[in-house]
């Protein structure tokens, strides 16, 4: 059962009702149930921010790291102990802004790591501040006039090795999603999957959403899926890119 | 078998001996020869595990990660490096992670002076990382002693549960000295906790309780948790309390020096009273005072502008005379001018 990959008894989580993190959470763990993953054979190492607290859930040994350096702890713990099952569950501003240097290098030394990238594109924990993934534009209350930089291109970062797998997905797509991260997993490398999610408090009231339902239908309406065997995912498209 | 050895290999070998098993580092003068010794290592060797990191950040956090996957892990860095692992050595603390950090150190302030020697990084070590935490540091001042000290730091971060740091400098670093390494024993210390993929456990840079659940809103449990660690960290230090005096009667001052200066101002012994802690962390208290009692005047000779000293004053509760040896230039001329500015002229 994947219930027992969850620490119940923790439960209520931290995070906020409609928060897309927990959905991430049941679908990573009905992926180790398929899989066999268990305490036994597999790690979670998550960074800091809401993301980062989906390790202390899980009935495994997890390590909640410092901010940004998911990355570095993981690969050594990879390093040491080439049989455990090592997957990384973080957020978009603890990868690709503070943790960005790791990421680049990372995906570079290719090492067999199952990265989690928790996309609500803000910075929620601290109350909603622009992210490195935040769309040009987007009012947050580090930008009032709307985020001044285009975001973080994630596909073109790690595929810039000669070896990858990219995936992106949604919360709202949940077959799609577990169909991704079992993927990933399976992945013999460093695979990355960007899972776009919602941020009902900190993020969407302010951009005029009422609920979550109505932020995970903008998916639904906004994401489609990637024609068979593209290399490159268009902005809004989700799929699986990969080069072994 | 004796033979030449350099202060920077004397501490990879020492830290070989006490099982170390992974390294990762990122290169920086004057300390680089541990780094590329380790990558040779781990080309000869495949239980020994190598990263160079892009950066000390990784470093830091890779022999963390390493430690909680069960290795005996260490990295090698100067200055600039050791501010950037700070945050590492806070978490070390926060999570309870035994691993070992060797700062050989430079002349600073950022990139300072590459890559004269100094001691600049003695309260960094201490108060380098937010919060409060009590970590074990050695400073020798020979090669023998970077070997015996090295390995003494990977028994003390298993001990203490926490990141232990091994101090030196560019002059210790790259002292060439004949030593028979295999006849020097140490004591080694196996790993104290089951390794990642073995249980149900948090790890976490959140305050937590014992079972690792975040309490980050509970005075009661941090405080209980801060004294059980300032208590272990107590307890382990009292087995560590390795220092080295020379008593003189015919003088009322005391030299108090550490590292490579207490190297240079060896020759003075006949005329001063010398005292060199080499746990410098934690401070020396009770056996600081003893040593102290009888002597008039307490000079600090260091190669910072008084770092040591004002912890010195701290602890003694007197006035400590300042000599700072700075700019990378350590000898014992500038000691012995500095001795009779201050103590017979009355300089400032």
């Amino acid at each position: 059962m994947f219930k027992d990959l969850l620490k119940l008894e923790r439960f209520p989580t931290t995070w906020c009702p409609g928060c897309g993190i927990g959905q991430i959470m049941i679908q990573l763990a009905m992926v180790m149930d398929e899989l066999g993953l268990n305490y036994t054979n597999c790690t979670i190492i998550s960074g800091v921010g809401c993301t980062g607290r989906l390790a202390g859930y899980m009935n495994v040994d997890g390590v909640y790291t410092l901010h940004g350096r998911t990355l570095p702890v993981a690969e050594a713990v990879k390093l040491v102990t080439p049989s455990l099952k090592v997957i990384v569950v973080s957020g978009d501003g603890d990868l690709a802004s503070i943790g960005g240097n790791h990421l680049f290098h990372a995906a570079r030394r290719n090492p067999d790591l199952t990265v989690l990238c928790n996309n609500n594109q803000v910075y929620g924990l601290t109350g909603g501040q622009a992210g490195p993934t935040t769309p040009r534009d987007t009012p947050t209350v580090s930008s009032p006039a709307g985020a001044h930089y285009d975001p973080v291109n994630l596909q073109n970062l790690i595929k810039a090795g000669a070896k990858y797998f990219y995936a992106k997905t949604t919360v709202y797509h949940q077959l799609h999603l577990r169909n991704c991260v079992r993927e990933a997993v399976a992945w013999p490398g460093f695979a990355f999957v960007d899972i776009i999610s919602q941020c009902i408090e900190n993020n969407g009231r302010r951009l005029g959403f009422n609920s979550a339902y109505e932020m995970l239908l903008h998916f639904r309406k906004t994401y489609k899926r990637a024609p068979e065997g593209a290399e490159t995912l268009e902005p809004y498209e989700i799929g699986i890119v990969r080069q072994g | 078998m004796k033979r030449l050895v350099q202060g920077n290999e004397a501490i990879f070998l020492g830290a070989i001996k006490a099982g170390a098993n992974f390294f990762a580092g990122y290169p920086i003068s004057p300390s680089s020869e541990i780094l590329v010794l380790a990558a040779e290592y781990a080309a000869r060797d495949p239980g020994f595990k190598f990263i160079q990191s892009e950066d000390e950040l990784a470093a830091a956090n890779a022999i963390i990660g390493a430690s909680l996957a069960g290795a005996k892990s260490f990295t090698a860095t100067s200055g600039p490096g050791f501010t950037l692992m700070q945050e590492a050595i806070g978490y070390g603390h926060q999570v309870e992670i035994p691993t070992v950090i060797v700062d050989v150190q430079r002349v600073g302030p950022a990139t300072g002076m590459p890559t004269m020697p100094a001691q600049q990084d003695i309260v960094q070590t201490n108060y380098g990382s937010s919060g409060d935490y009590y970590p074990l540091v050695f400073y020798p001042n020979s090669v023998e002693e970077c070997y015996r000290y090295a390995a003494a730091a990977f028994s003390a971060a298993e001990e203490s549960l926490s990141p232990v740091i091994v101090l030196s400098d560019a002059f210790v670093g790259h002292l060439n000295e004949v030593v028979d390494i295999d006849a020097i024993e140490v004591e080694v210390v196996p790993r104290s906790r089951p390794p990642l993929g073995t249980g149900r456990r948090f790890f976490t840079g959140l305050a937590h309780d014992e079972e690792g659940k975040p309490r980050t809103a509970d005075a009661m449990v941090y405080r209980e948790w801060l004294s059980k660690v300032k208590a272990r960290h107590k307890k382990v230090a009292a087995r560590y309390s390795d220092l080295e005096f020379k008593e003189n009667t015919s003088t009322d001052t005391l030299l108090i020096s550490y590292g490579i200066v207490s190297r240079v101002i060896a020759p003075l012994a006949s005329e001063f009273a010398l005292f060199r802690p080499i746990r410098i962390f934690p401070m020396m208290g009770v056996e600081l005072r003893e040593c102290a009692q009888g002597y008039e005047k307490i000079v600090v000779i260091e190669a910072n502008d008084g770092q040591y000293a004002c912890l010195v004053e701290r602890e003694l509760k007197r006035e400590v005379i300042q000599i700072p040896l700075l700019g990378g230039r350590i000898n014992l001329d500038l000691a012995r001018k500095g001795l009779s500015e201050k103590l017979e002229r009355g300089l400032p």
